[in-house]
């Protein structure tokens, strides 16, 4: 259907609104990641978009060059950190999507399980602050406190209910005929979920794994609970990044939060193909 | 080899009955059709059959053999979906080796039967293709291939051409007929389509609301129906049925059409033997291809309101005061919309059904 020229000029000037909306904290980001101290700390008039005299400095600072401008030393680095961030986010997802999927297959499959998927959703409806002193009394208990995989744990339980949710609608979108198709052919029941349920499910899964990984990835508040030194996360750690003289260290800040942008990035963009697929599964007809 | 037995099939969705009380025989190396219109319970008949769901009352058995409590993964059944279901994360030879690699199948046995079977089907060239961008003739084909290579002895196909164009429609039909020739399995086949159910089928069994309506040759159900619904539903269009009144007239037993005149006398003694029944009220039927013009003032009086040509033949649509129907006659027909018609069906293809019950007056 072709549409007015006054239409397509205004949708893509407001599709270029968002986008610029969008963008521009990035782009903030990204110049004052690269911007010497003096630049960041620049006010009014002397604030500039481009950094005058790019440098890498800010990076070379989370990772433990003292700066002469700041005078200060970093206690820690930025390296422990970024490995937590990864071990806990990327083991809760799989715990997450472990669980998530077979919980969310053999309820959509065999109907058992009654309320189960209404009382995971319910799980949600906490604020995380009523469980989490709770949660933490009981890490300590069991040595879990401070601790990359006690932090993965919980972060697996947290987002449970979104894995397990988004995989039961697909599931129930999924054919049952092809299931079928392969049952009747002499297959297990578990042998079909794994050789042709999973691999055709391979782009909501790829999809809801992502979204799942996202939410562990930007927590702060649980691991600001569970884990006080040695295993902080980056945000955690991205909020320690400040000193009584100089206040907030914005370029540390900003290179630590472009560090931080590049995992999901990169996963985004290797399961780029299966993510319009996998987000509109249900919606196309098989 | 092997035949299926239903015997007291009940199913039951909540409060729904799928099916209300059913038992088919279906012989050893038999094609048969399970025709009905949608939502009368021809593929819940099948699910049943293949264990995907399990019927309410009632038993399953394959020959001997009770399986009724047997899971579908162990009735060794080979079914074919309306849909296809079609695995495609899989080449479409991944797809034809499925069923024999799952029944462990050396390698070199599985390649020899891909390859017959890919011949037999006109599936070589298409082999190592993804299965995901395929056409639907092929993915059709595809979905027959997969359940025929493991040679089950029960073949289950439900709808499987409903998706297809009309001219592959009818190469189907041929070659499924030819399979089932060539492997002689006991074939159930599930359709809407009364002219696929008419030619491939050795014997039909035509369902409705649940119920068995009639069980025979194609023949036998399209000369012979059962009841109302079976002459109505076989044929295209369905036989005519008008509302009669038997009556004696001259030792002769005639049917009173009302408006539309009185019948010939009726040669049959299904006749005689309903009027002595004291069955009064029955449905005067006949096949719209039986119909002949006849002068004024005899057989069937009726108006013509609509004329349908279809090329080589003529749909002639009447109405015979009480009930419409239609005639089929030869294209050059002398009769046009608006005008009279006087009509006489062939004798010996009247059919009389009883109205309070709707059944075939036998021609016992």
């Amino acid at each position: 259907m072709r549409r007015p020229i006054a239409f397509e000029v205004f949708r893509y000037a407001a599709i270029a609104l968002a986008v610029a909306i969008t963008l521009v904290p990035i782009a903030w980001m990204t110049s004052m990641a690269f911007k010497p101290t003096a630049e960041w700390q620049a006010t009014g008039a002397n604030l500039t978009w481009w950094p005058k005299s790019p440098t890498l400095d800010n990076f070379r600072f989370i990772f433990g060059q003292s700066s002469t401008a700041l005078i200060v030393a970093l206690e820690r680095t930025a390296a422990k950190p970024i490995l937590s961030s990864l071990l806990s986010a990327g083991f809760g997802t799989l715990i997450a999507m472990g669980a998530g999927t077979a919980a969310a297959y053999g309820l959509s499959r065999f109907k058992a399980g009654g309320n189960l998927p209404l009382a995971l959703l319910q799980l949600r409806l906490f604020p995380p602050m009523a469980v989490m002193i709770p949660v933490m009394v009981m890490w300590t208990f069991l040595k879990l406190n401070d601790t990359w995989f006690g932090l993965a744990l919980i972060y697996g339980i947290v987002t449970l209910p979104f894995a397990f949710w988004l995989m039961k609608t697909f599931f129930d979108d999924f054919p049952r005929e092809i299931e079928e198709a392969a049952l009747v052919e002499g297959c297990s029941r578990f042998r079909v979920f794994l050789k042709v349920t999973l691999p055709m499910m391979a782009a909501p899964l790829a999809s809801s794994a992502l979204f799942v990984f996202i939410l562990n990835w930007s927590d702060y508040l649980i691991a600001l609970l569970l884990t006080n030194r040695e295993w902080a996360t980056i945000p955690v750690y991205m909020a320690s990044l400040s000193s009584s003289m100089t206040g907030q260290l914005y370029g540390a800040k900003a290179a630590l939060g472009l560090i931080a942008a590049v995992p999901p990035v990169i996963a985004g963009i290797a399961i780029q193909r299966h993510l319009v697929r996998g987000l509109t599964f249900g919606a196309l007809k098989q | 080899m092997s035949s299926i037995h239903l015997k007291g099939l009940t199913k039951h969705f909540g409060s729904f009955q799928a099916i209300k009380q059913m038992d088919l025989d279906v012989h050893d190396g038999e094609f048969l059709a399970l025709l009905g219109p949608s939502g009368c319970g021809k593929s819940t008949t099948m699910n049943i059959i293949a264990g995907m769901e399990g019927a309410t009352t009632g038993r399953v058995l394959f020959g001997e053999r009770d399986v009724s409590d047997v899971p579908m993964t162990r009735r060794g059944v080979g079914f074919v979906f309306q849909n296809y279901a079609i695995f495609t994360h899989m080449s479409v030879r991944a797809n034809l080796a499925y069923g024999l690699k799952v029944r462990g199948v050396p390698k070199p046995e599985i390649d020899k039967r891909v390859a017959a079977i890919a011949d037999f089907l006109q599936l070589a060239p298409f082999l190592d293709r993804p299965s995901a961008k395929l056409s639907v003739n092929i993915l059709q084909r595809l979905a027959i291939g997969r359940s025929a290579i493991v040679q089950p002895a029960i073949f289950l196909l439900d709808e499987p051409l409903s998706n297809v164009d009309a001219a592959f429609r009818a190469v189907m039909r041929t070659e499924l007929k030819h399979l089932q020739r060539q492997f002689k399995q006991t074939m159930v086949y599930v359709t809407h389509d009364q002219l696929e159910a008419m030619t491939m089928a050795d014997r039909i069994a035509v369902m409705d609301h649940g119920v068995l309506q009639q069980v025979g040759t194609p023949l036998d159900v399209y000369n012979n129906p059962a009841n109302v619904f079976v002459a109505r539903f076989i044929g295209s269009p369905g036989m005519n049925l008008l509302p009669a009144s038997l009556r004696e007239t001259d030792g002769n037993i005639v049917a009173d059409l009302g408006a539309a005149g009185v019948s010939r006398p009726l040669p049959r003694g299904a006749a005689k033997a309903a009027y002595a029944q004291g069955i009064q009220d029955v449905w005067f039927g006949f096949r719209p291809e039986e119909l002949s013009l006849a002068a004024d003032s005899q057989g069937i009086a009726a108006s013509v309101t609509f004329i349908e040509r279809i090329g080589s033949r003529t749909v002639v649509h009447f109405d015979a005061g009480q009930a419409a129907g239609k005639a089929v006659f030869q294209n050059d027909v002398p009769l046009h919309a608006g005008g009279a018609a006087h009509m006489v069906p062939a004798d010996a293809a009247v059919r009389l059904f009883d109205r309070s019950t709707g059944r075939a007056i036998g021609e016992a």
